[in-house]
Order: structure tokens, then sequence, then C-alpha cells
């Protein structure tokens, strides 16, 4: 299989009140065509900056990203950004509109209509079956990363760059977006790479889970997750799974 | 507005009028309601108050018209490149502090009297504010929608009327504001000054002439005609096209309901 995106030797420094501090210490990684990878880590350890590398946002001091091969250097609408954030989505546009914008200034579809049939089928499929007319303001969290999620998929992009998407969600929305996120993988076989610092869901979503430690920011390992899909606390090797990465991260902050 | 606010202004009418019955000063100072309404309708029957209504209303648009244009360029410019920011910020920091009632001496010097003149005052007095404003929000524009913009392709032209502008409409509102409320007061007094030169006066010079006449009561009914204004455009104009923007974007600073 071929590296859809590869991490090689990222080092990226900060200035902090004067200082300059490491985040990013040594980096290297790889996410195959169709995989989900998942960078697990305590807050502050840097997963964020690397997912902004990743996607063209900012630059490693030293190091390189290649996205298919060729070094990423800025965005690109192949490799769509999500964020935490619930205001992701522009506040004077209604969830629709949010959805056909990436179109129109792409020049995707030749008629509104068009435009508008192809963001009702990716609402749809990111679950959003009505609201299409609210203003962001009058959604819940829930929708609100529902409708980024759509706006995301509606240009096809091969990766997706998840930081810590459902990470304000209450834990039922989160397991429900969980789950709809793996349909979503499974229907278009997009690269996900996906923050958080919340092992169960590396787990559940990860087809590899690379656990990060902070000050400096560092991978501390490399776990393959080969447990069968969909997942859940009461699957299989699920417990034991997760004790194995717990005691990683536990390990790496005791040092 | 609301009907506590709409009780107070009667209260407050009630109590002039009370002061005004009372006999405590005269009339000549302090008028009552009826010799100001009388007034008001006398001098909008004979069409004075009208004209010099609207000689003030289309000073103050093209004052704000010129403002807001050049406002507008500027912080296009100054987004553009680094060096005619730093320009236009001097600029800006320069001129702002200074009244525009100040410069009447000098732009009496440099372009006489006329029209051009107060409308010279009001743009001075209406471009840096909203220029300020202007530049404050597109500073503010958070990064996040750059960023999801930037990401799906979203470049030059496009970012700035698609993302800097909308993202930046609470900023520019409110200088909206403030330059209506300056550009009056900029109005009145190059009016008061320039009116016993120029032809015809505006608002300003209609007050100012009725102090000669001793006509306090159109003193007032002036100045009623001024506030009248200003309500219906604060009330009515900010106040509709805010609910048909930031309000129903859920972008407003201040809902207006508390």
């Amino acid at each position: 299989m071929m590296e859809k995106i590869e991490g090689i030797n990222i080092f990226r420094s900060a200035k902090k009140e004067g200082q300059s501090f490491q985040i990013l210490e040594d980096i290297s990684f790889s996410a195959q065509q169709g995989e989900i990878v998942c960078i697990l880590g305590p807050s502050g350890c840097g997963k964020s900056t690397l997912l902004r590398i990743m996607g063209g946002f900012d630059l490693p001091d030293r190091g390189s990203v290649l996205r298919d091969g060729t070094e990423v250097t800025k965005p690109s609408s192949d490799a769509i950004l999500i964020f935490q954030d619930f205001n992701q989505l522009l506040p004077w546009k209604t969830v629709i509109e949010n959805v056909i914008y990436p179109l129109s200034i792409n020049r995707i579809g030749n008629t509104k209509k068009e435009r508008e049939a192809a963001a009702v089928r990716y609402l749809n499929m990111a679950g959003l079956n009505d609201s299409f007319h609210s203003y962001p303001h009058q959604l819940s969290g829930g929708m609100k990363q529902k409708a980024a999620l759509a706006r995301a998929l509606v240009l096809t992009p091969s990766i997706l760059l998840m930081d810590e998407p459902f990470g304000s969600l209450d834990a039922l929305t989160r397991k429900n977006l969980q789950v709809l996120l793996e349909d979503i993988w499974r229907e278009t076989g997009v690269t996900i790479v996906f923050v958080t610092h919340d092992v169960q869901e590396a787990i559940i979503l990860g087809d590899k889970i690379i656990i990060m430690d902070k000050n400096p920011g560092r991978i501390l390992n490399e776990v393959p997750n080969n447990l069968e899909r969909p997942r859940d606390i009461g699957s299989p090797g699920f417990i034991e799974l997760y004790d194995r990465i717990y005691s990683m991260l536990q390990r790496g902050s005791d040092q | 507005m609301k009907i506590r606010k709409i009780l107070w202004i009667v209260l407050l009418l009630a109590a002039w009028q009370g002061i005004a019955v009372s006999g405590r000063f005269s009339p000549l100072i302090f008028p009552s309601l009826g010799m100001i309404s009388q007034s008001l309708v006398n001098s909008l029957l004979n069409g004075e108050l009208v004209r010099e209504t609207v000689f003030s209303i289309v000073l103050i648009l093209e004052g704000l018209i010129i403002g807001m244009l050049l406002a507008a360029v500027m912080s296009i410019a100054s987004i553009t490149s680094k060096w005619l920011r730093d320009l236009i910020e001097t600029v800006t920091a320069l001129a702002h502090p200074l009244p525009g009632i100040a410069l009447l001496p000098i732009i009496i010097l440099w372009l006489g009297t006329g029209r051009s003149s107060v409308v010279f005052i009001i743009v001075h007095s209406v471009v840096w504010p909203l220029l300020l404003n202007i530049t404050a929000g597109f500073k503010a524009t958070p990064r996040i929608y750059r960023d999801t913009a930037q990401n799906f392709g979203v470049r030059g032209i496009d970012m700035f009327k698609d993302v800097y502008v909308p993202a930046s409409l609470p900023f520019l509102i409110s200088g909206l504001k403030i330059a209506w409320a300056r550009s009056w007061r900029a109005l009145i007094s190059a009016e008061m000054i320039f009116g016993a030169v120029g032809g015809k006066g505006g608002l300003g010079w209609y007050i100012f002439k009725q102090r000669v006449f001793m006509d306090t009561a159109g003193m007032f009914s002036a100045l009623f005609i001024i506030i009248l204004i200003g309500i219906i455009v604060e009330e009515i104009v900010f106040e509709k096209f805010e609910a048909a923007t930031i309000r129903k974007w859920g972008m407003a600073i201040y809902d207006g309901e508390n």
C-alpha cells in the first residue's frame, strides 16, 4: 500500500514569553490510503500543531510532510482540517450555504441546483436531515460538527485532518458521531488523521494509534489496532488494549 | 422602543411643561411645549425648516458617502501592503484626534466658505473612526474562518469579500454609528460658522439665526428636528440593518435585550 500522508523527522519550536521551547521533536509517522490514524496524547503535547503542519497551515522548522509523495507547503482542498471549535462554520451563512460555499468557490457543479443537491447529499451523509436553512448559532454543538463534517466532505478530499472534533460534545453525541464517522469512512474510503486525548475514542476509531508525550512533544509509541469493527468497550480485546495504551501514557507522564 | 422608554419621554416632556407654565422663567428663555410646537408647525408649513433640513441631510449624506468610500479604499490598501498600512495608521493617528472644528479656519483659507468646506469637515470627522473600526474588525476576524476558507481554496478578493467583510460587520456598524453622530456635530458647527457668509444655511445656521431674533421656540423646534432624525436613523435604519444581519447571524456583541 502507498503512503498517503507521511511526516519525516518533524521539529517545531515556538516562543513563549521570550523563551524558545520545543513543541515537536523528531516526529515521524505515516498513514496509508484509507487508514484511520489516531494521534493520542495529553493536552499540550503538540498534537494540534502537528495536525496544522500536516495540513500545510504551519511549516515545520525541520523535516517535512509528504502527501502522495509530494511535499506539503500550503493548505489544499484535498486535505481538509476539521476543528474542535464549534464556531468553524461561517455564521453569516445558513447550514446549506456553508456547505455550498466550497463548491461555488471551486466552480464545482454547473447550476445552483446541482450544488444544492450535492450539499444535501453530504449533509445527509453527515447525519443532518433538517435545519438546512438555520444559521449556525441556532444549532447544537453536535449539529454544528455534523455540518462542518458535511462541508469538509463536499469537496471529496482524500484526507480528513480532525483536531479533537468531538472533544466538546457530551458523551452520547460523541458516541453517535464516532459511529457516523466510521460509516462515512467506510463509504468514502477517505484517509483520516484523528487527534484526540481520549483513549477510548482512539481505540474505537484508529487502525493505528500514535501515542505522544509532552515537553517536548514526541512519539512514545505506535500501536496497531486490529480489533474488529465496529468496536466498543465490550469488544473482545478492548479492555486489554485500553490498559496497555493507558499504561504507556502513564509511563510517559511519570518521566 | 420599549414602553418604559416612551414613558420616560412623556415624563420628561411633562416636567418641561411644568417648569414652563410655572412662570419661574420668561417664555423668551424657556418656551412651553405649545410655543415650540407652534413654531415647529409654522416653520414646517412655510417651508423654511424643511429646506434647511433637506440642505443639511444632503450635506451629511455626501460627507458620509465620501467618507465611507475613502475608508473602504484605505482599509483595503492597508491589508494589501505593510508599507501602506503603516502610512495609513500613521496618518490616522495624527488626524483622528483633531476636532473638525479646529480645522475650520484653515479650511476657510483653502476652500473658502462654500458647501465643499462643510463636506470636507464632515468627511474628516467621519473617515477616521470608520477606518479605525474597519481595520479593528479585520484584525478581530477569527483565525478559524480564515483557516477553513483557505483550506477550501478561497484567495485574494474572495477572502476579502466573503470572509473579512462579513466577519467585521459588527465593527463596521458601530463605526457607522460613531460616524453618523460625529457627522452631525461637524455639520452643525460648520453651518453655524459658515452660514453667516454662505448662501443657504442648513439647520446649524437656522438655530444660530433664530437666536438673533430671540426666537427661542424656533431654536428648540430645530433641535427637535435633529433629535427626531437621530432617533429615526438609530431606531429604524440601524435597527433594521442589524436585525437583518448581525443579530440574525448571532454575531451581535449586544443583542438589544436584557
